[in-house]
């Protein structure tokens, strides 16, 4: 049994949970505590021990039935129910028939399926090795059926009827042959699924990971794949708690800063007036933030991660409102944070796609800041740090520097987040280097290390 | 002590607490392993409330911190009571110039002091706040940290200590150990991400929404003058407001006050003129009261 749990926490490992050695002990305790017998107390004192975040039950409830589940519902014997004579003519008309479905049918009709060899080979066969998700593992599951003969099995089963007939064997013994080979149909083929699911989840634990986020958060963000996406995202949170400690440490060294004598003298009143207890201004660093995201294609990565980051960061910032802008400027709705928090960036992409439709060569910083300006510049105030995350590209269209000079003297601050490297600003329809000296900082946020050092600086009143 | 799982259920239950068979398991896991509870979930599930009746139920005294933004450890752990020291100093006056009568220089007269100042820095002078209390009880207790994620990311390195050793360093006293381990549980909301340090050293417990059968049982058990067909459609409608897309989402201590408030008013059934009524109850934001009515009235 350790081994299993072992093996279980490898696979929870593998996909992405967190799981320490703290806790894989702690595991092994509770099971001690409450033993096996009850299946949900089982799985329960797993789950309060392994898994310590909501959403990551998602992983662990499809891994856990792989690991602890039976293998399936079992077979039954069409054997028991016939006499011997109809026994006989049952191997008779099996025999009759081609190789590997003879197999199928001997496992659906005599209750005894194949081995777990068997079920293991033919899952390499069918390419579970290659599958790398659950996902994945339907289309193995499908493959691999197909090749045990379910695709030929309804003919099959009709041919063996009527051969049986044939010999004479009667009715009612057919129609029970025939709902016995049919919930065998049935568990077979969910003791291939629970097969392949346990394989990939095997296989999957024991691959070494590639790459790993510290290495990729320099990787930059248009040259990512999929899968290292995914990875990173699941860096953000680690690096959000960073950001979050060193935000909080600045707070609280900011704290110590100047006497508050009022304060002081009221807090030392019960010591008569003797100040034994002094009192510090708090003074509130907490940055106010607006947030115009360009959500034109190429920038849709490093949006992400900045709204991902900007989320994870919530408590360290007074107030927060962002909007996106692609031809024209939308605030950016809280359903898109929730899908992005659930994994879900493509529904949150599709989201705010329907706000602004995709247009070839849509951009149009110009027309957005006008409209911001219109509608929404009761959001900027003396305290507000306005920050733009753009490439600055107007396709050619008034760049309105004169909106970005208002924009900046009514703000506290103006910061620019450009995620092009430096030496393409300025080139082709870039104005970038037009706005460049107008904004109190400019950052390059090529990759997830230039944005975290960014956002940091932000934080620290930059 | 807890006997077994059906043990901890049945006793959470004469507190009148439903507890899952999930709540349960993991009751019982933190008693026989000795480890805190992380309890997290939306507000108003009954997570405090699982604090209340565990104490209850074990027959243990709640010591409860409530976390904020700013706790600190002065706060949750431990003060000089200065007010009553210098009280003393005051009154023990003349004692101490007797003590000091015989000296001569100025030194001798503060090493002589000093060889007295533990009078000053003893337990007697010390104001424990709950951690300590918990720590120093004589008798075992449940420690309730409610709201964990308000507290600071500090205060939460802080806790550390106390929740895998149970014990606090006072620097002028040295390291107190606790005379009985409490149990603990935290409670978050979940409005940020806690700590990887933190959550290891916890069992985690998710509390969601009550299953429609878990409610209306909840309902009839804290509101037994609601008549059951009632109590039935109340909880029919709070499940159908927790499917749409509000603000804030009904709780479970919403229901139990719009129940108590359907008594109040006497209502024989939830018609749409007593829904309209009483929605306030449930929703608080006013654009999901609109919402909730728009949908309601359609039907």
């Amino acid at each position: 049994m350790d081994n299993r749990v072992v093996e279980f926490v490898r696979g929870l490992r593998a996909s992405g949970v967190r799981v320490s050695l703290a806790e894989s002990v702690d595991a092994m305790n509770a099971i001690e505590a409450l033993g096996i017998v009850n299946k949900d107390v089982f799985r329960e004192s797993l789950r309060a021990t392994l898994v310590k975040e909501s959403d990551d039950f998602a992983a662990f409830n499809e891994l856990f039935p792989l690991y602890f589940g039976s293998d399936g519902p079992p077979l039954q014997s069409a054997m028991e129910d016939l006499s011997a004579d109809e026994q006989d003519m049952l191997k008779m008309a099996l025999s009759a028939m081609s190789g590997r479905l003879q197999q199928l049918m001997a496992w659906l009709t005599s209750g005894e399926g194949p081995t777990k060899e068997e079920l293991e080979e033919l899952a390499r066969r069918s390419g579970a090795d290659w599958a790398n998700s659950q996902q994945e593992g339907h289309w193995v599951t499908r493959r691999m059926l197909r090749q045990m003969g379910y695709a030929h099995l309804e003919e099959q089963i009709r041919q063996l009827v009527e051969m049986l007939q044939q010999m004479g064997m009667s009715r009612e013994a057919i129609e029970k042959l025939l709902g016995v080979v049919e919930a065998n149909k049935e568990a077979l083929a969910e003791q291939t699924a629970r097969q392949v699911g346990l394989q990939i989840a095997q296989q999957r634990a024991n691959r070494p990971e590639d790459l790993h986020g510290p290495d990729l958060m320099y990787k930059s963000f248009d040259a990512l794949t999929a899968n290292e996406t995914a990875i990173l995202r699941q860096e953000v949170q680690r690096l959000a708690t960073q950001l979050r400690s060193r935000a909080a440490l600045r707070r609280k060294r900011g704290r110590q800063g100047k006497f508050d004598s009022k304060a002081t003298i009221r807090a030392n009143q019960r010591y008569g007036g003797v100040p034994l207890e002094l009192k510090y201004k708090t003074r509130k660093l907490k940055p106010s933030l607006v947030l115009l995201c360009d959500v034109s294609r190429s920038t849709e990565n490093v949006v992400e991660f900045m709204l991902r980051l900007s989320y994870q960061l919530h408590d360290q910032v007074s107030k927060m409102r962002s909007f996106a802008f692609y031809n024209r400027l939308e605030p950016i709705p809280d359903e898109v944070m929730t899908k992005l928090r659930h994994d879900q960036p493509e529904a949150a992409f599709e989201v705010i796609r329907q706000l602004l439709p995709y247009i070839p060569y849509g951009t149009d910083l110009g027309g957005s800041l006008a409209e911001f300006t219109e509608n929404h510049l009761g959001v900027v105030n003396g305290r507000t740090t306005l920050i733009i995350l753009g490439d600055g590209r107007n396709n050619f269209s008034s760049p309105r520097i004169d909106l970005i000079k208002s924009l900046q003297r009514k703000a506290k601050k103006l910061i620019w987040f450009n995620p092009e490297p430096r030496g393409a600003w300025g080139t082709d329809d870039s104005d970038m280097l037009e706005y460049e000296p107008l904004c109190d900082a400019v950052y390059e946020v090529r990759n997830l290390a230039q944005l975290a050092t960014a956002v940091d600086k932000l934080m620290a009143g930059g | 002590m807890f006997k077994n799982i059906a043990d901890v259920r049945k006793r959470l239950g004469s507190q009148q607490y439903i507890a899952s068979e999930e709540i349960g398991t993991v009751v019982y896991l933190a008693q026989s392993l000795c480890k805190p509870i992380l309890a997290e979930g939306p507000a108003g599930v009954g997570k405090t409330e699982l604090a209340k009746a565990w104490a209850a139920a074990a027959r243990r005294p709640l010591v409860r911190l409530q976390c904020y933004e700013g706790l600190d450890e002065s706060k949750a752990l431990y003060e000089w009571e200065y007010a009553k020291q210098m009280l003393y100093t005051q009154l023990l006056r003349d004692t101490l110039q007797n003590v000091l009568s015989d000296v001569q220089t100025l030194g001798e007269a503060a090493n002589r002091l000093a060889q007295e100042e533990d009078v000053f820095f003893s337990e007697n002078f010390l104001l424990p706040r709950p951690l300590l209390t918990a720590l120093m009880s004589d008798e075992p207790v449940v420690l309730l940290i409610d709201e964990i994620d308000r507290a600071d990311v500090e205060f939460e390195a802080f806790l550390l200590e106390v929740l895998s050793d149970f014990q606090v360093s006072v620097p002028e006293l040295g390291t107190i150990h606790a005379k009985h381990q409490p149990m603990v549980l935290l409670t978050s909301n979940n409005t940020r991400e806690l700590s990887e340090a933190l959550k290891r050293r916890c069992l985690y417990l998710y509390v969601d929404y009550p299953t429609h059968k878990a409610e209306l049982e909840i309902v009839r058990l804290k509101v037994p003058d609601l008549r059951p067909e009632l109590a039935q459609q109340a909880v029919a409608v709070v499940h159908q407001l927790r499917n749409m897309d509000l603000r804030k989402l009904p709780s479970i201590s919403e229901t139990l006050d719009w129940a108590r408030a359907l008594v109040t008013l006497n209502a024989d059934s939830i018609d749409q003129k007593t829904l309209t009524n009483t929605l306030t109850v449930l929703l608080k934001y006013e654009a999901d009261v609109a919402k909730a009515r728009r949908m309601m009235g359609r039907e």
